[in-house]
């Protein structure tokens, strides 16, 4: 699919599997957040085909049980100047799987390309399991390009010190994981969809 | 006088390492104990296993908080029970705002007490009645807990839930580290203000300083894992003079 000189292209996807490729004409931007609940296989592939075009991808996964979720994002700049950003979460309980494959890639000439992947996380079982595989192919010299991947649990010394106040663990842990998807949901620009969102992850968290 | 907290012959460890080798102390209410002692005495973990860091392991004794048997506690039982501990380092929580970490822990301490929790309005109110005891403003309410606040900010911040909360025993864990002058002594009034005949504090510190503005009634000593030497006030300032090779 074309999404046309200096068009928009912004949907928010829940809980549903997402094949979508997206070829991106000068100017124009697209906005996707892929909010998973329960299993999916998502593949996103986005060229950026004109000049200055603006590519933000937002996934959020919570897991629980034996689900598994599969992101998938190829995101190539054929042409310099444009700018991509993902944000691709994982919360894993019980003994869920995740994982993420981004495929980064910068062509010679797309010069003063901005490009920014980020991957984070968070595993609330010893038996969940995710597996990241980033894959940056950066051919242009003058670019900016950035990319990080974490993986690790609730932070130890943040529930003592809620629980020192007076907190339960369990809400502790309830404050920390919201906080953490938060940052994803915060993203929309919908505000019926994300104050939608942000009450269903304040019902759903343990 | 009534007895507030008793510890009885406290053993603690850390990765089976022994820290603190038979601890006894007891504070009555309405008084200020401070503890001194050279790095790695002890004083920290003795604050982390008053308040139930599971990072520490209590290999004998006991501990009882108004009669009551503390070390069999949950850590957030005992600080809805009134035991608060101000960090040496508190802890930064992003993505967890201020208002809603301290209106959840209000709210919980109250409910422990069988009260109803607060309204909105209720709650926002005494915020900022408490911020401006501690000259904390405002806009720290819709900050991340601790996130991006400066040194002061933080043992202000720690003064201020210590305020909300009303504890009846407060431990100050080196509350004095890393403040100037002026933050120091809006952290000390903080403290002096919020006493009161039925509370206590246990002020943890290195240096005389501090008791300059919170006077103890007790000064201890801790080395090596025990209290060595207890006296009053004047004590603090012998080991100013003499240092701890001086006992």
């Amino acid at each position: 699919m074309k999404v046309s000189r200096g068009d928009i292209f912004e949907q928010v996807f829940v809980d549903e599997s997402v094949n979508l490729h997206l070829i991106q004409e000068a100017g124009s931007r697209v906005k996707i957040h892929l909010i998973n609940f329960s299993s999916a296989t998502n593949s996103i592939t986005i060229e950026q085909a004109g000049e200055g075009c603006e590519t933000e991808i937002y996934a959020l996964a919570y897991l629980h049980g034996e689900e598994s979720v599969t992101t998938e994002t190829h995101v190539k700049h054929a042409v310099g100047g444009g700018k991509s950003n993902q944000l691709i979460k994982f919360v894993l309980d019980d003994k869920a799987r995740g994982r993420f494959i981004g495929d980064l890639k910068i062509v010679q000439d797309a010069q003063q390309t901005e490009a920014h992947q980020t991957n984070r996380n968070l595993l609330l079982s010893d038996e969940a399991e995710m597996r990241t595989q980033p894959q940056l192919e950066i051919y242009a010299d003058d670019v900016q390009a950035t990319h990080g991947a974490s993986t690790g649990q609730l932070d130890e010394s943040a529930l003592f010190y809620m629980q020192q106040r007076g907190i339960s663990k369990q809400k502790a842990r309830q404050l920390l994981v919201n906080a953490f998807m938060k940052e994803v949901l915060d993203s929309i620009s919908d505000s019926a969809i994300r104050d939608q969102l942000l009450n269903t992850i304040d019902g759903v968290v343990e | 006088m009534n007895e507030l907290l008793r510890i009885e012959n406290l053993h603690a460890s850390i990765g089976g390492k022994e820290i603190l080798k038979g601890v006894n102390l007891v504070i009555n209410e309405g008084e200020v104990h401070a503890i001194m002692g050279p790095n790695g005495a002890g004083k920290s973990t003795l604050s982390a296993v008053l308040t139930g860091n599971p990072a520490y392991e209590v290999t004998a004794g006991k501990v009882l908080l108004h009669g009551e048997d503390l070390l069999a506690m949950e850590p957030e039982i005992r600080a809805r029970a009134g035991v608060f501990l101000s960090f040496q380092y508190p802890v930064e929580i992003p993505g967890v705002s201020m208002t809603n970490f301290m209106r959840t822990a209000l709210n919980e301490k109250r409910a422990y007490e069988g009260k109803e929790p607060l309204t909105p309005k209720e709650f926002l109110t005494l915020m900022r009645e408490k911020k401006k005891l501690l000259e904390l403003p405002d806009k720290l309410n819709n900050r991340s807990v601790n996130e991006g606040f400066s040194g002061g900010e933080k043992k202000k911040n720690e003064i201020f839930q210590m305020a909300m909360l009303e504890p009846c025993l407060a431990i100050l864990d080196e509350t004095d580290s890393g403040l100037d002058i002026d933050a120091l002594r809006i952290v000390a009034e903080g403290v002096n203000r919020l006493k009161t005949p039925q509370n206590a504090s246990i002020v943890i510190t290195h240096y005389q300083r501090l008791l300059d503005y919170i006077v103890p009634d007790f000064v201890h000593v801790l080395a090596d894992g025990k209290i060595v030497k207890t006296g009053d006030k004047t004590l603090a300032l012998e080991l100013e003079e003499k240092g701890y090779e001086g006992l």
